[in-house]
Protein backbone atom coordinates (compact mmCIF):
# COMPACT_ATOMS: atom_id res chain seq x y z
CA UNK A 1 0.00 0.00 0.00
CA UNK A 2 1.20 3.27 -0.51
CA UNK A 3 0.53 6.36 0.87
CA UNK A 4 0.87 9.64 -0.59
CA UNK A 5 0.76 12.89 1.47
CA UNK A 6 0.36 15.59 -0.51
CA UNK A 7 1.59 19.48 0.99
CA UNK A 8 -0.39 21.46 -1.46
CA UNK A 9 -4.28 20.52 -0.54
CA UNK A 10 -6.17 21.41 -3.65
CA UNK A 11 -8.02 24.66 -2.36
CA UNK A 12 -11.17 24.52 -3.39
CA UNK A 13 -13.05 28.20 -3.13
CA UNK A 14 -16.48 27.76 -3.27
CA UNK A 15 -19.41 30.72 -3.98
CA UNK A 16 -22.64 29.99 -5.03
CA UNK A 17 -24.03 30.92 -8.41
CA UNK A 18 -25.30 34.48 -9.04
CA UNK A 19 -29.64 33.93 -8.17
CA UNK A 20 -31.11 35.59 -10.67
CA UNK A 21 -32.64 38.69 -9.36
CA UNK A 22 -35.66 40.19 -11.35
CA UNK A 23 -37.52 43.32 -9.11
CA UNK A 24 -40.14 42.49 -7.19
CA UNK A 25 -41.80 45.28 -5.38
CA UNK A 26 -41.83 42.76 -2.03
CA UNK A 27 -38.15 43.91 -2.19
CA UNK A 28 -39.16 47.52 -1.01
CA UNK A 29 -40.60 45.67 1.82
CA UNK A 30 -36.90 44.03 2.99
CA UNK A 31 -36.17 47.22 5.38
CA UNK A 32 -39.42 46.42 6.72
CA UNK A 33 -38.64 43.23 7.47
CA UNK A 34 -34.95 43.80 8.61
CA UNK A 35 -36.48 46.17 11.13
CA UNK A 36 -38.75 43.75 12.37
CA UNK A 37 -35.99 40.88 12.91
CA UNK A 38 -33.55 43.44 14.53
CA UNK A 39 -36.73 43.90 16.83
CA UNK A 40 -36.94 40.30 17.72
CA UNK A 41 -33.00 39.70 17.85
CA UNK A 42 -32.96 42.74 20.04
CA UNK A 43 -32.09 40.60 23.35
CA UNK A 44 -29.35 39.35 21.20
CA UNK A 45 -27.80 42.66 20.38
CA UNK A 46 -27.99 44.32 23.49
CA UNK A 47 -26.38 41.13 25.31
CA UNK A 48 -23.62 41.32 22.74
CA UNK A 49 -23.01 45.06 23.53
CA UNK A 50 -23.50 44.53 27.21
CA UNK A 51 -20.71 41.56 27.22
CA UNK A 52 -18.27 42.88 25.13
CA UNK A 53 -18.13 46.29 26.67
CA UNK A 54 -18.11 44.60 30.28
CA UNK A 55 -14.72 42.62 28.88
CA UNK A 56 -13.58 45.62 27.59
CA UNK A 57 -13.66 47.55 31.04
CA UNK A 58 -13.85 45.17 33.47
CA UNK A 59 -10.90 43.47 34.01
CA UNK A 60 -8.61 46.40 33.97
CA UNK A 61 -9.06 48.84 36.82
CA UNK A 62 -7.84 52.02 35.04
CA UNK A 63 -9.81 50.50 31.72
CA UNK A 64 -11.79 53.12 30.66
CA UNK A 65 -9.13 56.11 31.09
CA UNK A 66 -7.20 53.91 28.54
CA UNK A 67 -9.48 54.88 25.86
CA UNK A 68 -9.65 58.69 26.99
CA UNK A 69 -5.35 58.34 27.00
CA UNK A 70 -5.01 58.70 24.01
CA UNK A 71 -7.03 61.48 22.54
CA UNK A 72 -5.94 63.33 25.52
CA UNK A 73 -2.33 62.87 24.44
CA UNK A 74 -2.93 64.08 20.89
CA UNK A 75 -4.74 66.80 21.71
CA UNK A 76 -2.15 68.16 23.96
CA UNK A 77 0.43 67.54 21.28
CA UNK A 78 -0.90 69.06 18.65
CA UNK A 79 -2.34 71.94 21.20
CA UNK A 80 0.95 72.61 21.58
CA UNK A 81 2.49 72.57 18.45
CA UNK A 82 -0.61 73.80 16.46
CA UNK A 83 -0.83 76.78 18.66
CA UNK A 84 2.79 77.54 17.96
CA UNK A 85 3.11 76.85 14.46
CA UNK A 86 -0.36 79.07 13.60
CA UNK A 87 0.68 81.98 15.87
CA UNK A 88 -2.21 83.52 17.05
CA UNK A 89 -4.37 82.23 14.36
CA UNK A 90 -5.73 79.42 15.88
CA UNK A 91 -8.15 81.47 18.33
CA UNK A 92 -8.83 80.89 21.85
CA UNK A 93 -9.93 77.49 22.20
CA UNK A 94 -8.25 74.88 19.87
CA UNK A 95 -7.51 72.10 21.99
CA UNK A 96 -11.56 72.52 22.38
CA UNK A 97 -11.74 72.40 18.90
CA UNK A 98 -9.32 69.55 18.38
CA UNK A 99 -11.65 67.62 20.76
CA UNK A 100 -14.57 68.29 19.28
CA UNK A 101 -13.17 66.52 15.68
CA UNK A 102 -10.76 64.15 17.10
CA UNK A 103 -13.46 62.03 19.49
CA UNK A 104 -15.86 61.77 16.87
CA UNK A 105 -13.41 61.08 14.39
CA UNK A 106 -11.91 57.96 16.58
CA UNK A 107 -15.60 56.65 16.64
CA UNK A 108 -15.51 56.92 12.67
CA UNK A 109 -12.15 55.03 12.46
CA UNK A 110 -12.81 52.36 15.07
CA UNK A 111 -16.25 51.55 14.45
CA UNK A 112 -15.49 50.96 10.35
CA UNK A 113 -12.30 49.24 11.33
CA UNK A 114 -13.65 47.15 13.71
CA UNK A 115 -16.85 46.40 11.23
CA UNK A 116 -14.24 44.79 8.41
CA UNK A 117 -13.58 41.99 10.69
CA UNK A 118 -17.12 40.98 12.27
CA UNK A 119 -18.79 38.66 10.25
CA UNK A 120 -15.48 36.57 9.97
CA UNK A 121 -14.84 36.54 13.44
CA UNK A 122 -18.51 35.55 13.82
CA UNK A 123 -18.27 32.28 11.80
CA UNK A 124 -18.83 29.75 14.14
CA UNK A 125 -21.83 31.88 14.97
CA UNK A 126 -23.00 32.34 11.42
CA UNK A 127 -22.34 28.53 10.35
CA UNK A 128 -24.26 27.40 13.05
CA UNK A 129 -27.53 29.37 14.10
CA UNK A 130 -29.59 31.94 11.87
CA UNK A 131 -29.30 35.21 12.73
CA UNK A 132 -29.89 38.06 10.70
CA UNK A 133 -26.61 39.19 9.62
CA UNK A 134 -27.01 42.90 10.47
CA UNK A 135 -26.77 42.21 13.34
CA UNK A 136 -22.75 42.14 13.47
CA UNK A 137 -21.75 45.27 12.07
CA UNK A 138 -24.86 46.88 14.47
CA UNK A 139 -23.07 44.93 17.54
CA UNK A 140 -20.15 47.30 16.30
CA UNK A 141 -21.69 50.40 16.28
CA UNK A 142 -23.58 50.43 19.13
CA UNK A 143 -20.50 49.10 20.86
CA UNK A 144 -18.57 52.18 19.48
CA UNK A 145 -21.38 54.39 19.99
CA UNK A 146 -21.35 53.62 23.82
CA UNK A 147 -17.70 54.62 23.72
CA UNK A 148 -18.20 57.33 22.65
CA UNK A 149 -20.72 58.74 24.42
CA UNK A 150 -18.82 58.37 27.86
CA UNK A 151 -15.50 59.64 25.75
CA UNK A 152 -17.59 62.76 24.95
CA UNK A 153 -19.02 63.17 28.63
CA UNK A 154 -15.50 62.31 30.37
CA UNK A 155 -13.33 65.04 27.89
CA UNK A 156 -16.21 67.53 28.03
CA UNK A 157 -16.06 67.81 31.64
CA UNK A 158 -12.39 67.60 31.62
CA UNK A 159 -12.09 70.30 29.31
CA UNK A 160 -14.00 72.98 31.58
CA UNK A 161 -10.73 74.80 32.53
CA UNK A 162 -9.85 75.43 28.85
CA UNK A 163 -13.15 76.64 28.20
CA UNK A 164 -15.38 74.30 27.74
CA UNK A 165 -19.05 75.64 28.06
CA UNK A 166 -22.02 73.92 28.54
CA UNK A 167 -24.50 76.01 26.51
CA UNK A 168 -27.77 75.58 24.62
CA UNK A 169 -26.38 74.07 22.04
CA UNK A 170 -25.65 70.68 23.40
CA UNK A 171 -29.12 69.96 22.91
CA UNK A 172 -27.92 69.95 19.04
CA UNK A 173 -25.73 66.64 20.24
CA UNK A 174 -27.84 63.65 20.16
CA UNK A 175 -29.08 64.79 16.41
CA UNK A 176 -25.44 65.11 15.63
CA UNK A 177 -25.12 61.63 17.34
CA UNK A 178 -27.76 60.36 15.16
CA UNK A 179 -26.45 61.20 11.62
CA UNK A 180 -22.70 60.14 12.55
CA UNK A 181 -24.03 57.23 13.64
CA UNK A 182 -26.10 56.96 10.40
CA UNK A 183 -23.55 57.64 7.80
CA UNK A 184 -20.90 55.50 9.65
CA UNK A 185 -23.46 52.08 9.62
CA UNK A 186 -23.57 53.03 5.93
CA UNK A 187 -19.81 52.81 5.63
CA UNK A 188 -19.59 49.81 8.43
CA UNK A 189 -22.15 47.65 5.83
CA UNK A 190 -20.20 48.19 2.75
CA UNK A 191 -16.77 47.33 4.25
CA UNK A 192 -17.97 44.67 6.65
CA UNK A 193 -19.77 42.76 3.15
CA UNK A 194 -16.73 43.98 0.78
CA UNK A 195 -13.39 42.80 3.25
CA UNK A 196 -15.64 39.06 3.76
CA UNK A 197 -15.41 38.49 -0.18
CA UNK A 198 -11.84 40.27 -0.63
CA UNK A 199 -9.91 40.37 2.98
CA UNK A 200 -7.42 42.31 1.64
CA UNK A 201 -10.14 45.23 1.59
CA UNK A 202 -9.57 46.06 5.93
CA UNK A 203 -6.05 47.20 5.29
CA UNK A 204 -6.66 49.15 2.59
CA UNK A 205 -9.96 50.59 4.41
CA UNK A 206 -7.48 51.86 7.52
CA UNK A 207 -4.84 53.33 4.85
CA UNK A 208 -7.85 54.93 3.73
CA UNK A 209 -9.11 56.02 7.14
CA UNK A 210 -5.64 57.42 8.05
CA UNK A 211 -5.79 59.83 4.90
CA UNK A 212 -9.52 60.74 5.22
CA UNK A 213 -8.37 61.87 8.48
CA UNK A 214 -5.83 64.44 7.29
CA UNK A 215 -8.14 65.49 4.53
CA UNK A 216 -10.79 66.54 6.97
CA UNK A 217 -10.81 69.73 9.20
CA UNK A 218 -9.97 67.84 12.39
CA UNK A 219 -6.32 68.86 13.79
CA UNK A 220 -6.38 72.44 11.77
CA UNK A 221 -9.26 74.53 10.85
CA UNK A 222 -10.53 75.25 7.43
CA UNK A 223 -9.12 78.54 7.64
CA UNK A 224 -5.54 77.63 8.21
CA UNK A 225 -6.01 75.45 4.57
CA UNK A 226 -4.54 77.82 1.65
CA UNK A 227 -7.62 79.78 -0.05
CA UNK A 228 -7.13 77.44 -3.76
CA UNK A 229 -7.63 74.27 -2.09
CA UNK A 230 -10.17 75.13 0.36
CA UNK A 231 -12.77 74.54 -1.90
CA UNK A 232 -11.99 70.67 -2.31
CA UNK A 233 -13.83 70.04 1.02
CA UNK A 234 -16.77 70.81 -0.29
CA UNK A 235 -16.27 66.85 -1.76
CA UNK A 236 -15.52 65.51 1.68
CA UNK A 237 -18.61 63.87 2.84
CA UNK A 238 -17.14 63.69 6.45
CA UNK A 239 -16.91 67.32 6.77
CA UNK A 240 -20.35 68.14 7.43
CA UNK A 241 -20.57 65.30 10.28
CA UNK A 242 -17.38 66.60 12.05
CA UNK A 243 -18.64 70.16 11.88
CA UNK A 244 -21.55 69.75 13.64
CA UNK A 245 -19.68 68.43 16.38
CA UNK A 246 -17.11 71.18 16.24
CA UNK A 247 -19.94 74.08 16.34
CA UNK A 248 -22.27 72.49 18.89
CA UNK A 249 -18.91 71.59 21.11
CA UNK A 250 -16.46 73.69 20.17
CA UNK A 251 -18.35 76.42 18.86
CA UNK A 252 -21.14 76.39 21.44
CA UNK A 253 -23.74 77.64 18.52
CA UNK A 254 -25.99 75.56 17.08
CA UNK A 255 -24.84 74.62 13.04
CA UNK A 256 -26.23 76.34 10.70
CA UNK A 257 -29.33 74.96 8.66
CA UNK A 258 -26.53 74.13 5.42
CA UNK A 259 -24.62 72.08 7.65
CA UNK A 260 -27.53 69.84 9.06
CA UNK A 261 -29.03 69.59 5.40
CA UNK A 262 -25.90 68.41 4.11
CA UNK A 263 -24.81 66.14 7.55
CA UNK A 264 -28.65 64.12 6.84
CA UNK A 265 -28.35 63.93 2.85
CA UNK A 266 -24.94 62.36 3.54
CA UNK A 267 -26.11 60.10 6.20
CA UNK A 268 -29.24 59.07 4.48
CA UNK A 269 -27.07 58.21 1.03
CA UNK A 270 -24.72 56.55 3.11
CA UNK A 271 -26.92 54.07 5.10
CA UNK A 272 -28.87 54.00 1.73
CA UNK A 273 -25.92 52.44 -0.37
CA UNK A 274 -24.44 50.77 2.63
CA UNK A 275 -27.81 48.52 2.98
CA UNK A 276 -28.38 48.09 -0.42
CA UNK A 277 -24.76 46.52 -0.74
CA UNK A 278 -24.99 44.33 2.27
CA UNK A 279 -28.66 43.28 1.03
CA UNK A 280 -27.51 42.31 -2.29
CA UNK A 281 -24.80 40.00 -0.78
CA UNK A 282 -26.20 38.90 2.30
CA UNK A 283 -27.08 35.63 1.18
CA UNK A 284 -23.68 34.93 0.26
CA UNK A 285 -22.11 35.72 3.44
CA UNK A 286 -22.29 32.65 4.62
CA UNK A 287 -20.64 30.88 2.11
CA UNK A 288 -17.50 33.04 2.18
CA UNK A 289 -16.24 32.66 5.78
CA UNK B 1 -47.53 13.89 -3.67
CA UNK B 2 -46.91 9.84 -2.59
CA UNK B 3 -47.02 10.91 0.84
CA UNK B 4 -49.82 13.12 1.09
CA UNK B 5 -51.52 9.87 2.80
CA UNK B 6 -49.29 9.67 5.77
CA UNK B 7 -49.58 13.36 6.15
CA UNK B 8 -53.87 12.60 6.95
CA UNK B 9 -53.06 10.04 9.51
CA UNK B 10 -50.56 12.23 11.06
CA UNK B 11 -52.70 14.78 11.20
CA UNK B 12 -55.35 12.72 12.89
CA UNK B 13 -53.06 11.08 14.88
CA UNK B 14 -50.20 12.92 15.87
CA UNK B 15 -50.15 13.29 19.55
CA UNK B 16 -50.06 17.07 19.80
CA UNK B 17 -52.87 17.64 17.19
CA UNK B 18 -52.59 21.15 15.93
CA UNK B 19 -56.69 21.34 16.53
CA UNK B 20 -57.52 24.76 17.30
CA UNK B 21 -54.63 26.65 15.47
CA UNK B 22 -56.48 25.94 12.22
CA UNK B 23 -55.25 29.08 10.47
CA UNK B 24 -51.85 28.98 10.97
CA UNK B 25 -51.53 25.27 10.39
CA UNK B 26 -53.27 25.13 7.01
CA UNK B 27 -49.65 26.48 6.11
CA UNK B 28 -47.13 23.63 6.13
CA UNK B 29 -44.27 24.80 8.59
CA UNK B 30 -42.12 23.33 5.74
CA UNK B 31 -42.03 24.59 2.41
CA UNK B 32 -39.71 23.63 -0.09
CA UNK B 33 -39.62 24.75 -3.26
CA UNK B 34 -37.32 23.32 -6.45
CA UNK B 35 -34.73 24.25 -3.72
CA UNK B 36 -31.43 24.11 -5.07
CA UNK B 37 -27.77 24.72 -3.83
CA UNK B 38 -24.92 25.01 -5.38
CA UNK B 39 -21.43 25.83 -5.57
CA UNK B 40 -18.45 26.44 -8.18
CA UNK B 41 -15.32 25.63 -7.07
CA UNK B 42 -12.49 27.32 -8.71
CA UNK B 43 -9.19 25.31 -7.95
CA UNK B 44 -5.84 26.84 -7.41
CA UNK B 45 -6.98 30.63 -7.44
CA UNK B 46 -8.50 32.28 -4.28
CA UNK B 47 -10.92 34.62 -5.58
CA UNK B 48 -9.08 38.26 -4.52
CA UNK B 49 -9.62 41.82 -4.80
CA UNK B 50 -6.71 41.77 -7.51
CA UNK B 51 -8.03 39.23 -10.04
CA UNK B 52 -11.88 40.97 -9.36
CA UNK B 53 -9.98 44.21 -10.21
CA UNK B 54 -7.80 42.91 -13.01
CA UNK B 55 -10.92 41.07 -14.48
CA UNK B 56 -13.34 44.46 -14.14
CA UNK B 57 -10.59 46.80 -15.98
CA UNK B 58 -9.73 44.10 -18.57
CA UNK B 59 -12.75 42.96 -19.33
CA UNK B 60 -12.43 39.47 -19.12
CA UNK B 61 -15.31 37.21 -18.08
CA UNK B 62 -15.13 35.39 -14.97
CA UNK B 63 -12.88 32.47 -15.20
CA UNK B 64 -14.38 29.50 -16.17
CA UNK B 65 -14.99 27.26 -13.18
CA UNK B 66 -13.41 23.75 -12.60
CA UNK B 67 -16.45 22.00 -11.22
CA UNK B 68 -19.81 22.48 -10.20
CA UNK B 69 -20.92 21.17 -7.49
CA UNK B 70 -24.80 21.09 -6.17
CA UNK B 71 -24.89 20.00 -2.76
CA UNK B 72 -29.27 20.34 -3.28
CA UNK B 73 -30.49 20.08 -6.52
CA UNK B 74 -34.09 21.04 -7.20
CA UNK B 75 -35.70 19.46 -3.69
CA UNK B 76 -39.30 19.70 -3.35
CA UNK B 77 -40.20 18.62 0.02
CA UNK B 78 -43.51 19.78 1.84
CA UNK B 79 -43.72 19.03 5.62
CA UNK B 80 -47.10 19.14 7.48
CA UNK B 81 -47.70 19.97 10.90
CA UNK B 82 -47.12 16.52 12.72
CA UNK B 83 -45.36 14.85 10.47
CA UNK B 84 -41.84 13.47 11.51
CA UNK B 85 -39.81 13.06 8.88
CA UNK B 86 -36.64 10.63 9.01
CA UNK B 87 -33.69 12.15 6.51
CA UNK B 88 -31.28 8.98 5.01
CA UNK B 89 -28.61 8.67 2.59
CA UNK B 90 -24.83 7.95 2.21
CA UNK B 91 -22.02 10.25 2.92
CA UNK B 92 -22.08 13.54 1.53
CA UNK B 93 -25.84 12.37 0.07
CA UNK B 94 -26.53 16.27 1.05
CA UNK B 95 -28.29 15.51 4.39
CA UNK B 96 -26.65 18.08 6.23
CA UNK B 97 -26.94 20.49 4.07
CA UNK B 98 -30.29 20.18 3.92
CA UNK B 99 -30.85 20.28 7.44
CA UNK B 100 -29.03 23.75 7.42
CA UNK B 101 -31.41 25.27 4.80
CA UNK B 102 -33.93 24.29 6.59
CA UNK B 103 -32.61 25.95 9.65
CA UNK B 104 -32.34 29.16 7.37
CA UNK B 105 -28.63 29.02 7.76
CA UNK B 106 -27.55 28.47 4.07
CA UNK B 107 -29.83 30.48 1.92
CA UNK B 108 -30.88 28.57 -1.00
CA UNK B 109 -29.38 29.42 -4.48
CA UNK B 110 -32.04 28.81 -6.08
CA UNK B 111 -35.79 28.05 -5.18
CA UNK B 112 -37.58 29.30 -1.92
CA UNK B 113 -37.53 28.03 1.30
CA UNK B 114 -40.29 28.87 3.74
CA UNK B 115 -39.68 27.87 7.00
CA UNK B 116 -42.53 28.72 9.61
CA UNK B 117 -42.59 29.21 13.33
CA UNK B 118 -39.46 29.12 15.68
CA UNK B 119 -36.57 26.75 15.04
CA UNK B 120 -34.41 24.70 16.92
CA UNK B 121 -31.84 23.20 15.44
CA UNK B 122 -29.86 20.68 17.02
CA UNK B 123 -27.35 20.20 14.59
CA UNK B 124 -23.81 21.46 16.10
CA UNK B 125 -24.45 21.72 20.50
CA UNK B 126 -23.34 24.98 21.78
CA UNK B 127 -24.07 27.05 18.89
CA UNK B 128 -23.99 30.52 20.07
CA UNK B 129 -22.82 30.10 23.45
CA UNK B 130 -20.71 32.91 25.02
CA UNK B 131 -17.79 31.48 27.12
CA UNK B 132 -17.55 34.05 29.65
CA UNK B 133 -20.92 34.44 30.55
CA UNK B 134 -22.26 31.82 33.40
CA UNK B 135 -24.76 29.31 32.18
CA UNK B 136 -27.36 30.87 33.21
CA UNK B 137 -26.92 33.98 31.01
CA UNK B 138 -26.38 31.95 28.18
CA UNK B 139 -29.60 30.08 28.86
CA UNK B 140 -30.71 33.43 28.30
CA UNK B 141 -28.79 34.39 25.42
CA UNK B 142 -29.41 31.31 23.41
CA UNK B 143 -33.44 31.51 24.31
CA UNK B 144 -32.82 34.93 22.49
CA UNK B 145 -31.26 33.46 19.54
CA UNK B 146 -34.21 31.00 19.43
CA UNK B 147 -36.14 34.00 19.38
CA UNK B 148 -37.99 34.01 22.65
CA UNK B 149 -37.83 36.89 24.93
CA UNK B 150 -36.23 37.11 28.29
CA UNK B 151 -39.03 37.15 30.23
CA UNK B 152 -40.05 33.80 28.31
CA UNK B 153 -36.68 32.61 29.03
CA UNK B 154 -36.51 33.34 32.65
CA UNK B 155 -39.50 30.98 33.49
CA UNK B 156 -37.49 28.15 31.51
CA UNK B 157 -34.09 28.84 33.46
CA UNK B 158 -35.03 26.17 36.32
CA UNK B 159 -36.28 23.74 33.96
CA UNK B 160 -32.84 23.94 31.96
CA UNK B 161 -30.49 23.86 35.30
CA UNK B 162 -32.77 21.06 37.04
CA UNK B 163 -33.04 18.74 33.78
CA UNK B 164 -28.91 19.41 33.55
CA UNK B 165 -28.32 18.94 36.91
CA UNK B 166 -25.70 21.94 36.62
CA UNK B 167 -27.99 24.45 39.10
CA UNK B 168 -24.73 24.88 41.74
CA UNK B 169 -22.88 25.53 38.25
CA UNK B 170 -25.44 28.38 36.78
CA UNK B 171 -23.22 31.30 38.35
CA UNK B 172 -19.81 30.02 36.78
CA UNK B 173 -18.42 31.06 33.16
CA UNK B 174 -19.24 28.42 30.72
CA UNK B 175 -15.24 28.58 30.11
CA UNK B 176 -15.13 26.60 33.05
CA UNK B 177 -17.22 23.81 32.43
CA UNK B 178 -16.48 20.23 31.56
CA UNK B 179 -17.31 19.30 28.26
CA UNK B 180 -19.59 17.13 29.62
CA UNK B 181 -21.62 19.92 31.51
CA UNK B 182 -20.98 22.37 28.14
CA UNK B 183 -23.36 19.84 26.18
CA UNK B 184 -25.62 18.89 28.88
CA UNK B 185 -26.56 22.17 28.99
CA UNK B 186 -26.57 23.00 25.33
CA UNK B 187 -29.07 19.81 24.54
CA UNK B 188 -31.32 21.05 27.31
CA UNK B 189 -31.74 24.59 26.21
CA UNK B 190 -32.67 23.34 22.13
CA UNK B 191 -35.50 20.64 23.99
CA UNK B 192 -36.90 23.11 26.56
CA UNK B 193 -38.07 25.96 24.41
CA UNK B 194 -40.95 23.81 22.77
CA UNK B 195 -40.45 24.59 19.03
CA UNK B 196 -42.50 24.58 16.38
CA UNK B 197 -39.61 22.93 14.23
CA UNK B 198 -36.80 20.71 15.66
CA UNK B 199 -33.90 19.52 13.66
CA UNK B 200 -32.01 16.94 14.97
CA UNK B 201 -28.66 15.61 13.29
CA UNK B 202 -27.52 12.55 15.10
CA UNK B 203 -26.14 13.99 17.69
CA UNK B 204 -27.48 12.24 20.86
CA UNK B 205 -24.04 11.77 22.56
CA UNK B 206 -24.63 14.22 24.99
CA UNK B 207 -22.81 12.68 28.63
CA UNK B 208 -23.17 9.70 30.21
CA UNK B 209 -25.02 6.50 30.48
CA UNK B 210 -27.42 8.27 32.88
CA UNK B 211 -27.90 11.13 31.10
CA UNK B 212 -28.23 9.39 27.63
CA UNK B 213 -31.42 7.57 28.93
CA UNK B 214 -32.61 10.85 30.33
CA UNK B 215 -32.23 12.49 26.82
CA UNK B 216 -33.33 9.77 25.01
CA UNK B 217 -36.51 10.54 26.79
CA UNK B 218 -36.75 14.10 26.24
CA UNK B 219 -35.79 14.07 22.60
CA UNK B 220 -39.00 11.62 22.60
CA UNK B 221 -40.89 14.34 24.40
CA UNK B 222 -40.28 17.11 22.57
CA UNK B 223 -40.73 15.25 19.34
CA UNK B 224 -44.71 14.87 20.74
CA UNK B 225 -44.46 18.55 21.40
CA UNK B 226 -42.45 20.32 18.15
CA UNK B 227 -45.07 20.50 15.10
CA UNK B 228 -42.21 19.05 13.23
CA UNK B 229 -39.54 16.72 13.58
CA UNK B 230 -36.61 16.21 11.03
CA UNK B 231 -33.90 13.68 11.93
CA UNK B 232 -30.35 13.00 10.18
CA UNK B 233 -29.74 9.96 11.38
CA UNK B 234 -27.24 6.49 10.42
CA UNK B 235 -28.97 4.84 13.17
CA UNK B 236 -31.87 3.08 10.73
CA UNK B 237 -33.76 1.17 14.04
CA UNK B 238 -33.89 4.35 15.78
CA UNK B 239 -35.59 6.43 12.42
CA UNK B 240 -37.78 3.69 12.20
CA UNK B 241 -38.95 4.23 15.63
CA UNK B 242 -39.18 7.81 15.92
CA UNK B 243 -40.10 8.77 12.34
CA UNK B 244 -43.28 8.25 10.11
CA UNK B 245 -41.92 9.65 6.70
CA UNK B 246 -39.07 8.95 4.99
CA UNK B 247 -36.81 10.93 2.71
CA UNK B 248 -33.91 9.81 0.95
CA UNK B 249 -31.44 11.58 -0.34
CA UNK B 250 -28.38 10.82 -3.07
CA UNK B 251 -26.33 13.51 -4.39
CA UNK B 252 -28.40 16.45 -3.35
CA UNK B 253 -32.13 14.90 -5.22
CA UNK B 254 -34.98 13.20 -3.06
CA UNK B 255 -34.62 9.55 -4.42
CA UNK B 256 -37.32 8.24 -2.15
CA UNK B 257 -39.89 9.79 0.09
CA UNK B 258 -42.69 7.62 1.40
CA UNK B 259 -43.67 5.85 4.76
CA UNK B 260 -40.11 5.14 6.92
CA UNK B 261 -40.12 1.53 6.87
CA UNK B 262 -40.46 1.55 2.97
CA UNK B 263 -38.00 4.01 2.29
CA UNK B 264 -35.26 2.49 4.96
CA UNK B 265 -35.97 -1.30 3.18
CA UNK B 266 -35.60 0.26 -0.28
CA UNK B 267 -32.26 2.11 0.48
CA UNK B 268 -30.89 -1.09 2.20
CA UNK B 269 -31.63 -3.18 -0.13
CA UNK B 270 -30.06 -0.39 -2.30
CA UNK B 271 -26.74 -0.04 -0.60
CA UNK B 272 -26.59 -4.09 -0.44
CA UNK B 273 -27.15 -4.55 -4.27
CA UNK B 274 -24.40 -1.78 -4.96
CA UNK B 275 -22.07 -4.12 -2.47
CA UNK B 276 -22.63 -7.27 -4.37
CA UNK B 277 -22.11 -5.44 -7.79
Amino acid sequence: MTTRTSTAVPHAEYFPLERKRTFHPALLLAPRREISEIVRFWPVIANMVIQELRVRYQRSFLGFFWTLLNPILMMTVLGFVFSNLYQGRTGDNFTLYLFAGMVPWGFVQSSIGESALCFIVNEGLIKKIYIPKIVFPLTRLLINLTTLGFTLTALFLMLIPLGARPSLALFALPAALVLLAAFVLGLSLIVSTLNTFYRDCGHLVSVFLQAWYFATPIIYKPEFLPQRIRWWLVFNPAYPVVKLFQDILAGGRWPDWPTWLMAAGIAATSVGVGYATFKSQEDKLVFRL
Amino acid sequence: MPHSRVKKISWFFGSNGPSGRATIDSLPPIELRDVSLRFRSYHDKQYTLKRAALDLILRRAEPPARSEFAALSNVDLRIGAGERVGIIGGNGAGKSTLLRVLARIYPPTAGVARIRGVVAPLIEMGAGFNHELSGKENILLNGAMLGFSRKQMLEKVPGVLDFTGLNEFADLPLKYYSSGMYMRLAFAIATEVEPDVLLIDESLGVGDAAFVDKAKARIRDVMNKAKVVVVVSHDMAALRELCDRGVQLERGRIVRDGPIDETIDAYIEHVHQSHVA
